[in-house]
């Protein structure tokens, strides 16, 4: 599903997270950790070939991450949208449906159908013709969702899916990940909530500016890798856990 | 109120307007979607020594094939110069728009009959459109309005979420060279009748005046195109009635752009009373 072995990727030649190895099977899930400005949102973008690999091999679907974008769904932060563009629920869900509809043609039956199950399953289907400005940060972030969904990806990339997003809105779409992946749909999303990270993921990948630590996150998510990843930032309690102080 | 327009040159003026209407109204959607309004204002300048160039070196005829030259080369240039970000589209674009503003102006200057040609080229000749050019603009029209149909879902996703649209595969300095020639295409189509400084309006005015009745696409659409038509038909009655009627010389070009912007504060103000703008996109 996934290959990286030894991989730095970076921008203009100058390497921004480097020593990335990781492979992810189908339905399997993956946790990109890190504090801000880690490389996160960096590693996501390669995996659909905008930024550029500078060193390993990367194959996503076993092709170059480029080639393979027919096949990975990516939902972006939502907070880089404009509020006030005038699109409704629907039809930013049926952007989903654009590359396999092609230039000329109409929506089909079949796209509208699409579109319409991924609304549901993200619980927002009597909020389809509603304009996506209006919706919560949350919703928004789900119909971002159902747009991925709607493109029926193998491979479903996330990014910081959580951010600004109410616990409602947080419980669906971490259903909602978890039915796709006992579908077969594999999952990388980048956070900094570890509690997320250790519920959901099979894998964590710690990362800033290099991969730390990478494997379960019972034996991943440690004192001392979150030390490393971290820095002065990873506080220890007296209870034996491990908070982080504004990563 | 048809009267006017017996007259053959009102007559043509008018399908000019209406050939414009139906291609302003779409594409003015997407100049508005994008926040364009500022690049459709340098292609405006930048045509500007294009059809001195061209008018000069062949009259009429040399000032569409000017024209269509200096919006092409602009279109491109200016997508590579705004390209990943490399510079704000601000900053270049206020460069190139300067720049070859000063050059036709330079080369207007060396004119004898400088302040006719300055005036015509700045605010076109409305009046003046003959058959040729309502051929021309046809084809310019059915063009644009093709390269419109295969290109807008993807332009729209482009224009709301250019990540997302790059990550689904369409590669977005592409789109963005479509809808700059695009743009550029309705300037060379409008330039000879309206002037490189009015054509701005028909690019930037309908749409944003559609928006305040309306959030969807192809209706905002319609209301550009229904708003230009709307103030062609009344700008040049307008200016046909002030020079007979009242011997007033009013520029017809003018009066239609006039006319253009003030229904702009009519629907503006109508939103005001409609209440809050949630409302409207809701």
């Amino acid at each position: 599903m996934l290959g990286y072995a030894g991989v730095s990727v970076g921008y203009q030649g100058r390497p921004v997270l480097t020593g990335v190895d990781l492979t992810l099977e189908a339905g399997q899930r993956l946790a990109l950790v890190g504090p801000n400005g880690a490389g996160k949102s960096t590693l996501i973008k390669s995996l659909l070939g905008l930024v550029p690999v500078l060193d390993g091999t990367a194959t996503v679907l076993g092709r170059a991450p480029a080639e393979a974008r027919d096949q990975v769904g990516y939902v972006p932060q939502t907070d880089a949208l404009d509020a006030g563009f005038p699109v409704t629920a629907a039809q930013v869900v049926m952007m989903g449906r654009y590359r396999r509809i092609g230039w000329w043609r109409p929506a089909r039956g079949a796209d509208r159908q699409a579109v319409r199950a991924a609304l549901d399953l993200v619980g927002l289907a009597d909020r389809a013709g509603k304009h996506f400005g209006t919706l919560s940060g949350g919703q928004r972030q789900r119909v971002l969702l159902a747009r991925a969904i709607a493109a029926e990806p193998k491979l479903l990339l996330l990014d910081e899916p959580f951010n600004g997003v109410d616990v409602v809105s947080q419980e669906a779409i971490l259903r909602v990940l978890r039915e796709l992946t006992a579908t077969g749909t594999a999952l990388v999303l980048s956070t900094h909530d570890l509690t997320v990270a250790r519920d959901l993921a099979d894998i964590v990948c710690l990362v800033n500016g290099r991969q730390w630590a990478a494997g379960p996150p019972a034996t991943t998510l440690t004192t001392d890798n979150l030390r490393l990843t971290y820095g002065g930032h990873a506080i220890d309690l007296a209870d034996g856990r491990t908070v982080l102080v504004d990563p | 109120m048809i009267e006017p327009f017996q007259a053959p040159f009102m007559a043509r003026a008018l399908a000019e307007v209406a050939l414009l209407a139906l291609i302003c109204g779409p594409v003015s959607v997407f100049v508005f979607l994008r926040k364009l309004s500022f690049v459709s204002d340098a292609l405006t300048h930048t045509v500007f020594p294009g059809v001195v160039i061209g008018f000069v070196a062949g009259g009429l005829e040399g000032l569409f094939v000017g024209a269509l030259v200096a919006a092409l080369v602009t279109a491109v240039v200016l997508t590579l110069l705004t390209r990943g970000g490399r510079l704000s589209d601000d900053a270049s674009t206020a460069v190139v728009l300067t720049a070859m503003f000063s050059l036709g102006v330079v080369l207007v200057s060396r004119r004898s009959s400088y302040t006719s040609d300055l005036t015509s080229f700045l605010f076109g000749r409305l009046l003046t459109v003959t058959p040729q050019q309502l051929a021309e603009t046809a084809v310019l029209a059915v063009v644009i309005l093709t390269l419109l149909a295969i290109g807008a879902r993807a332009l729209v996703f482009r224009a709301f979420d250019p990540a997302g649209a790059a990550a689904a595969g369409y590669r977005i300095a592409w789109l963005d060279l479509w809808l700059n020639l695009m743009v550029a295409l309705v300037v060379v189509a409008a330039v000879r009748a309206v002037g490189t400084i009015l054509v701005v309006a028909l690019l930037v005015v309908p749409a944003a005046a559609a928006r305040m009745v309306t959030a969807r696409l192809p209706v905002m659409a319609a209301v550009g195109t229904a708003l230009i038509l709307f103030s062609g038909y009344g700008g040049l009655w307008l200016s046909w009635t002030a020079s007979i009627d009242y011997g007033v010389s009013l520029t017809s070009a003018s009066a239609v752009v006039l006319l253009l912007v003030a229904s702009y504060v009519v629907l503006l103000l109508l939103s005001f009373l409609k209440g809050s703008r949630r409302e409207l996109v809701g």
